[in-house]
């Protein structure tokens, strides 16, 4: 037992007591709440029972309970030790990536963990020494004294240790009995109730009914419930209401509205290229409907992933299974790059990025230029799976931007009209560039530089001098054909219109072979490699069969696709499932939903991450089930009340005592100020819209306006997936509420509250255009103040107003009239803009 | 207290947060949703400049034209040498030398040779130290362009000034930490990504200031709002804010959300204020070329970057140069009337900048850096005319203020200025070199994203240019 530890909770205090000095200024200003690097670990939990004088509940738990060495002791090991003594390194030939070398003896003799005595282990004297020559680690802030503790019980208790959880195949967890019949329904509440109880936490009671219609329009659709929506549901009688109205919404076509948003950022989703130009990704929004759709259809998860890796080589090929592999077509490229082959292994390497954090939760890509320093990933792994994409082509190159990413998925008869047609118009004018070479032989010398420049002198020279140097028959014949050229242009404009995706339109059938890179240098290749699973699976290589003569690809990456999502995959099942968990709740079980490696999070609740695995493979990768089970759960009903007892244990909410209140993400509070105003427009996919953006905000831009396009106002006013997404131009109230830059895969968005938010909803052309449209749809100056008050709280928020609420709302219309001068109309409006402002309406409880 | 009619201001509001019993006393944790990230930190060590102005010559001056000093070619012009080059116009091994258009002079008491470009900023050069082997991975404007903003060729990460926000902190809440001013003519190429916070939260963005106007978008109330009616909204707000919060007793967030108007409120006053040069005398105005239509705008941004860092802003940057071709440095075609123009409209304002901040002591404290994203090749272009293609072999850019050794050069190109020869560095050099000045040490200021420690300067460790730091 450490004094510092458990029976000084003065020294404790004290050490507190430094921060809560701190002036009220420092922390009334911004809050920034960061799901992924959120870790409230065991130091909080301390922390908050020794606030309140006594020694707490969670201190006394902490001291009985056995050391958790993969969720406590490895990403401690990991983030500070692996540096110099893991996979990449063993200094000192000491080394902690497994149980034998961390207890073998140093170089030195020294013993650094003897497993049953901490006094006798090197490893506590270098983390505590007070000589700076010695102290462990080197760099960096020192380990904290309640880690170093960790450290000691760890080795007091016998340093057991057990490989990295994400690396080993999903465990059959049964789920526990609840001492709590309600508790006991579903497989989610049992596991969250025994991690409560284990805490000595109770959960929450369920939430109101208004709250959870609330809360679940947002949550499958994005939009608020309307005050019809909420009388319904309130009325109901049914016990099955709140599944009803689950059900209703996993079949509204809105939903895959809001659940494509969340693919969108994990595939870095954006229409242009980024770099000089930012040039446009042409039908790039072909890809957001067809995410859209997919998550409409409940498309199962193994057919997702499938068509978006290798929508090219599967069995049965469709436009829509083209259209996925847009995928490859997302990311940043350069148009003129200064060092050609190091840009197209940065296009690679982005990919591969995208593939391993998305797909696996892995960083793969910290294994581009030496072996990974935390994770079993040596270098040869980045590569070997580098060479499974070996036939994706580059996205363009700077004098043909197309021919490699855009896809014609017309029908096969019109394709071949087309094809006929353009036959037809090369042959046609080739025979007519000829008799006019023949012509052009025979004119002066400026004419025939003429016809070498400028396509319009050209014509020009053609149109008064051509028929003057031919034979009448040549001329007969010349005119012949340009008449036929004429017709067949008309023909060609008569065609219907062909159906163009952005995907993979060229792959390689024959790869060149795939190098290891010295240092990640492309001039530097070294070993070549194979097409190879990451050997941390442990699995037997690829089968890659022969293509057949007639392929267009290689076939490797429709084995890799089958491979990340076949049911024994250890790494993709509990990714999405987490990923699922984590748009319901805020939060991962894993905190770091890309990165399941030793320095992610350790899941807070492995055993229902494994659960939910399995579920999802059970229900064939279809979400929907899913979705279901885990808002049908008591966990997702809680209410969002914070409760001083649960805080003092479980300040981060890391058991799930209660539902964590959120504020809306950037769509959101757009989408919803327009559902409010009555100007939404819910047409569903299509081309991107461009919403006005002031002169100032285009001012930002080499060539302002560039690359913006002009849209209706019906379109500006559609839901903000269908925002056209342009690198170096987001729209900046987006930006203000966290939408991601989408260079690089986003695996959970920042959720700040900053100035710039407030400015934007109380200053911005947008927030004032609505709360005019708003003032009028509730019936303008002429209603009196509380009828105006009750049909804005009502249009807003689905409720009656307080009597509060109507007092203050005159008082505020009173007084911009009378104490400042305005007219009633404009003092309706305004009033209207305030409640957009209202915190009740940004935050979800 | 609102009930009694009184404004909803910064002092209510600290009562009302020190007031809520449930978060009195409690300690405000260092990952605290209710601790701001632009919160002040301490630096790794102690700092040696608090701010930086980064004037960004956008476009890439001539450095053989401004401030590295080629004897050597007088006497070459037309003459074919070969040289490898590397711009916008592809690789080539050789070309016709333009010999550099202007007179150079020494200057102070090092002695440094400036060109008659730069005749007022040549009095300071006993302040300055300057760069000649700086080196950059692109030659190509978008690229090198976010380079020197990010350390990187590659769209995504965050810029220099979201980094120091990142890692100190803002002293001034009221004012953003990273601020940028752009040329009349318009933003750089790849506009916002220069500025950009990448993986980083949008809180360390830089935000654009403009020096007419309203200096932040959505600053000021729409045409016609007087500051009282938006004090009275953000009023009304609070109080259904308030009453929100009394049946949400310990949200932070909540609380945090109510702090923020009170912060954009203040932030109304105190930018405006900041960009008002109302209160500057008339020889100030003049100093800086104010009164002047050439120097007119980049004079009014100096002025105001110095008033920025009065008030505590971390990191301001300031574009000479915008739009594309002429608007900037970017001297394909005539590079005389190009240098003479921007130079001309820059050289007063840039040295009434250094002026005015010795004068006021504040030069000690703030690093002031010149440069633009890469130089120019000592030959032609085209096969006619003086313009000078793209060069990021080897070019210049100068420090002065915090912590810089004053009348220094470090490094060389070769006799043509094609090429760094002695202690070629990198644009994450001088990087590590503004941050090592500003307190934080280049190899530990990190940002854990994408499963790496992710730094400004790569993960490989890297020296700041010591021989430039007092």
């Amino acid at each position: 037992m450490n004094p510092t530890f458990t029976s000084n909770p003065i020294e404790l205090g004290s050490l507190i007591k430094l921060e809560s000095d701190s002036p009220a200024g420092r922390w009334a200003g911004f809050s920034l709440s960061i799901g992924k690097v959120c870790r409230i670990s065991w130091v909080l939990l301390v922390t908050w029972s020794g606030l309140s004088g006594s020694l707490g509940l969670a201190a006394e738990l902490a001291e009985q309970e056995t050391v958790d060495f993969s969720r406590q002791i490895q990403p401690l090991l990991a983030r500070r030790c692996f540096a110099c003594h893991g996979p990449d390194h063993a200094e000192a030939g000491l080394r902690f990536t497994d149980r034998e070398a961390a207890l073998a003896a140093a170089e030195s003799g020294q013993v650094a963990i003897l497993p049953g005595s901490s006094v006798a282990s090197t490893l506590i004297d270098r983390l505590v020494s007070q000589d700076e020559g010695e102290r462990m680690p080197p760099e960096g802030e020192r380990l904290t004294d309640s880690e170093v503790e960790m450290f000691r019980r760890w080795i007091d208790q016998g340093a057991e240790w057990s490989k990295h959880w994400a690396f080993e195949p999903l465990s059959q967890p049964t789920p526990p009995t609840a001492d709590n019949p309600l508790w006991n329904e579903s497989p989610v509440d049992s596991f969250i109730y025994q991690s409560l109880a284990a805490a000595g936490l109770k959960p929450n009671p369920e939430a109101d009914r208004r709250t959870l219609i609330r809360r679940a329009y947002y949550d499958l659709i994005g939009l608020p419930p309307s005050a019809e929506q909420v009388a319904a549901f309130l009325a109901d009688e049914d016990p099955q209401a709140y599944e009803k109205l689950i059900d209703t919404l996993l079949e509204s076509p809105h939903y895959g509205e809001r659940w494509a948003r969340h693919w969108l950022d994990l595939v870095r989703f954006a229409e242009t290229n980024s770099f000089e130009r930012d040039g446009a990704k042409p039908n790039a929004w072909k890809y957001r409907d067809y995410v859209i759709r997919s998550f409409n259809e409940d498309k199962p998860y193994p057919q997702f992933v499938r068509e978006q890796l290798a929508g090219d080589e599967l069995d049965l090929v469709t436009p829509d299974s083209r259209t996925a592999t847009g995928f490859y077509r997302l990311g940043i490229w350069d148009d003129e790059p200064a060092d050609p082959l190091q840009a197209r292994y940065d296009e690679l390497d982005d990919i591969v990025t995208t593939v391993g954090q998305a797909f696996l939760g892995l960083t793969i890509d910290c294994a581009r230029c030496h072996d990974h320093k935390i994770d079993p990933i040596p270098q040869k792994d980045y590569y070997s799976l580098l060479a499974f994409l070996g036939d994706v082509t580059p996205y363009g190159t700077r004098g043909n931007q197309t021919a490699n990413n855009q896809i014609d998925v017309s029908p096969e008869e019109l394709r071949q009209r087309y094809a006929d047609n353009e036959a037809r118009r090369q042959s046609i004018g080739s025979q007519l560039h000829e008799i006019e070479q023949s012509g052009i032989a025979k004119m002066s010398a400026p004419d025939q530089r003429a016809t070498e420049g400028n396509p319009r002198d050209r014509e020009k020279v053609l149109r008064e001098k051509l028929q003057q140097h031919l034979d009448p028959e040549r001329w007969q014949a010349y005119t012949e054909l340009q008449d036929r050229a004429a017709a067949i242009k008309g023909e060609f404009e008569s065609l219907p219109p062909r159906e163009v995706v952005l995907g993979l339109a060229v792959t390689d059938p024959t790869p060149d072979p795939t190098f290891i890179l010295f240092r990640g240098n492309p001039h530097s290749p070294t070993d070549q490699v194979s097409p190879a699973f990451p050997t941390l699976f442990g699995e037997p290589g690829p089968v890659l069969t022969p293509r057949g003569p007639d392929s267009q690809s290689s076939g490797r990456r429709r084995v890799f696709a089958d491979w990340v999502v076949s049911p024994d995959n250890r790494l993709s099942w509990r990714v999405i499932a987490n990923r699922v968990w984590q748009f319901h709740f805020g939060r991962g079980l894993v905190r770091s939903p890309n990165n399941f490696g030793q320095l992610g999070t350790p899941p807070t609740h492995p055993e229902l991450l494994d659960h939910l695995a399995h579920l999802l493979i059970s229900f064939d990768g279809r979400l929907k089930p899913l979705h279901r089970l885990i808002m049908t759960s008591q966990t997702y009903r809680m209410a969002s009340d914070s409760r001083e007892d649960a805080i003092k244990i479980d300040a981060g909410n890391d058991r799930f005592w209660r539902f964590d209140p959120r504020r809306l993400s950037a769509e959101e509070v757009r989408d919803s100020v327009l559902a409010s105003s009555g100007a939404l427009d819910l047409r569903l996919f299509g081309p991107s819209v461009y919403p006005k953006l002031s002169r100032e905000v285009l001012a930002g831009q080499s060539q302002p306006g560039s690359g913006w396009g002009n849209s209706s106002l019906e379109d500006q006013s559609r839901r903000s997936i269908y925002i056209h997404v342009k690198r170096s131009l987001l729209v900046p109230m987006l930006s203000a509420f966290d939408l991601p830059e989408p260079d690089r895969t986003c695996e959970a968005r920042f959720m700040t509250l900053q100035p710039g938010q407030a400015l934007a909803l109380l200053n911005g052309e947008f927030i004032h255009e609505q709360a005019r449209r708003l003032a009028e749809r509730i019936g303008g100056p002429e209603q009196d103040d509380e009828t105006l008050v009750r049909g804005a709280v009502r249009t807003v928020l689905a409720r009656e107003p307080t009597d509060l609420e109507i007092g203050q709302a005159r008082e505020l219309l009173t007084a911009l009239q009378l104490a400042h001068g305005l007219s009633r109309a404009d003092a309706v409006d305004l009033f209207c803009l305030t409640v957009f402002n209202w915190n009740e309406f940004i935050f979800l409880d | 207290m609102w009930q009694a009619g009184a404004g909803f201001g910064a002092v209510a509001l600290t009562s009302l947060l020190q007031s809520d019993g449930f978060f009195s006393g409690t300690a405000v944790a260092a990952d605290s949703p209710l601790r701001s990230p632009l919160a002040t930190k301490p630096p790794h060590f102690a700092p040696q400049a608090k701010s930086v102005i980064f004037l960004f010559m956008y476009g890439g001056p001539s450095h053989i034209d401004t401030f590295d000093y080629k004897p050597k070619m007088i006497g070459m012009e037309g003459k074919t040498v070969d040289v490898k080059t590397f711009g916008r116009g592809g690789h080539r091994s050789g070309g016709r030398i333009v010999e550099p258009r202007w007179m150079f002079n020494q200057h102070g008491q090092c002695g440094k040779w400036v060109s008659t470009l730069f005749p007022n900023v040549a009095k300071h050069v006993d302040d300055i130290a300057f760069i000649h082997s700086l080196t950059a991975d692109s030659p190509i404007h978008g690229s090198a362009m976010l380079m020197m903003n990010s350390g990187k060729i590659l769209s995504g990460s965050p810029a220099l000034g979201s980094w120091l926000n990142y890692g100190l902190g803002s002293v001034n809440e009221n004012l953003p930490g990273f601020v940028v001013m752009l040329d009349p003519t318009g933003g750089p190429i790849s506009g916002a990504k220069n500025w950009s916070s990448g993986y980083m939260p949008a809180t360390y963005q830089g935000t654009v200031f403009r020096s007419e106007g309203a200096p932040i978008l959505d600053l000021a109330p729409p045409a016609g709002l007087s500051a009282g009616v938006q004090r009275r909204l953000i009023d009304s707000i609070q109080m259904m804010n308030q009453e929100h919060l009394a049946t949400r007793p310990g949200q932070g967030d909540l609380l945090s959300r109510i702090a923020s108007y009170e912060l954009a409120y203040k932030m109304q006053a105190s930018a405006p204020e900041a960009v008002d040069l109302s209160g500057e005398d008339a020889a100030t105005l003049e100093m800086y070329g104010v009164n002047q239509p050439r120097t007119r705008d980049f004079g009014k941004r100096c002025l105001l970057a110095r008033r920025l860092v009065e008030r505590g802003v971390r990191f301001v940057q300031l574009y000479s140069g915008g739009a594309h071709n002429d608007d900037n440095w970017d001297a394909h075609g005539d590079l005389e009337k190009n240098h003479n123009y921007h130079a001309g409209n820059t050289d007063q304002p840039i040295a009434a900048l250094l002026a005015d901040l010795k004068r006021t002591g504040l030069l000690e404290e703030t690093l002031v850096v010149w440069g633009g994203e890469f130089g120019r090749q000592p030959t032609a272009e085209y096969a006619m005319g003086t313009g000078r293609d793209h060069n990021a072999y080897g070019f210049t850019m100068w420090m002065a203020g915090g912590g810089i050794k004053g009348g220094v050069s470090f490094g060389t190109t070769d006799e043509l200025g094609s090429a760094a020869v002695e202690h070629p560095i990198q644009v994450k050099n001088l990087h590590a070199t503004i941050l090592e000045l500003m307190g934080l040490d280049p190899n530990r200021l990190a940002y854990f994203h994408g499963g790496l420690d992710q730094k400004l300067v790569g993960v490989e460790p890297v020296e700041p240019i010591r021989d430039i730091i007092a």
